[in-house]
């Protein structure tokens, strides 16, 4: 996996921590590469990210593809007000979730 | 007025100087953070489209971004050296199952711009296209 994901997992939680900055065209490829590694339940944490763009929104869609073919669940984590309100403008939102750190809590046993 | 003018080779790479240099610019006309980030999406988009539709990622044709600061507000030229659009379709654009199933996992950039902004306009001719983007400096509700 590339360095710019770091996995945590747990059970059939997989957490996907972003490390970058930017999600957008430079970044991209390397992120929707970690499309290939998630589990029934799979977080993308954003808490270091601070910008994305349409082509960053795309790579990130190659994920929501990826769980919808598996039947999986995605969420997203650590979101900024503007990205929610991104996310929102072009309905993400609908195909991965804003979820609390704390309602993952009863899944690390 | 005062202006800002910079010219970037069509690599995606230095849209990221474009886009530092929108927060520098919109945190001196004193916009707010949340439309500082606002600014830097538009005009990564506009620049991400210049360099992918209009250059076509020629590495020697060019992206200009102009800055121009008045009294009312902030506007941003961002020209290609490609061969012109027909249209751009600004309308809204969201994803949904459809474009899931086939595979349409791009096209966002358009209808986020004109989103972000106050004012968006399009010229286009056979020597390229000139986007220009402006925000007022009185906040928009």
């Amino acid at each position: 996996m590339s360095e710019i994901i770091r996995r945590e997992e747990f059970g059939d939680v997989a957490i996907l921590h972003i490390t970058t900055t930017s999600v957008d065209g430079v970044s991209a490829a390397a992120i929707a590469g970690a499309c290939q590694e998630m589990r029934p339940i799979t977080v993308l944490d954003f808490s270091e990210v601070s910008f994305i763009n349409s082509a960053g929104i795309s790579a990130l869609l190659k994920f929501v593809v990826a769980a919808r073919k598996s039947g999986y669940k995605l969420f997203a984590m650590h979101v900024s007000p503007h990205h929610q309100k991104i996310f929102k403008m072009v309905e993400m939102s609908r195909f991965m979730p804003v979820i609390e750190e704390r309602d993952l809590a009863e899944h690390r046993v | 007025m005062e202006r800002v003018e910079l010219n970037i080779p069509s690599n995606p790479v230095f849209e990221r100087v474009v886009r530092a240099s929108a927060a520098e610019v919109g945190s001196a006309v004193g916009f707010s953070a949340a439309r500082i980030e606002d600014l830097k999406l538009a005009i990564s988009e506009a620049v991400n489209n210049a360099i992918d539709h209009g250059n076509r990622r020629e590495a020697s044709k060019l992206v200009a971004v102009v800055f121009e600061i008045d009294g009312e507000k902030l506007e941003i030229r961002i020209s290609d050296q490609g061969s012109g659009i027909d249209r751009l379709d600004v309308g809204r654009r969201v994803i949904d199952e459809q474009g899931l199933e086939s595979g349409q996992l791009r096209g966002f950039g358009m209808y986020l711009i004109s989103e972000l902004v106050d004012d968006l306009e399009v010229s286009s001719t056979h020597r390229g296209t000139v986007l220009t983007l402006r925000l007022y400096r009185r906040e928009q509700p």
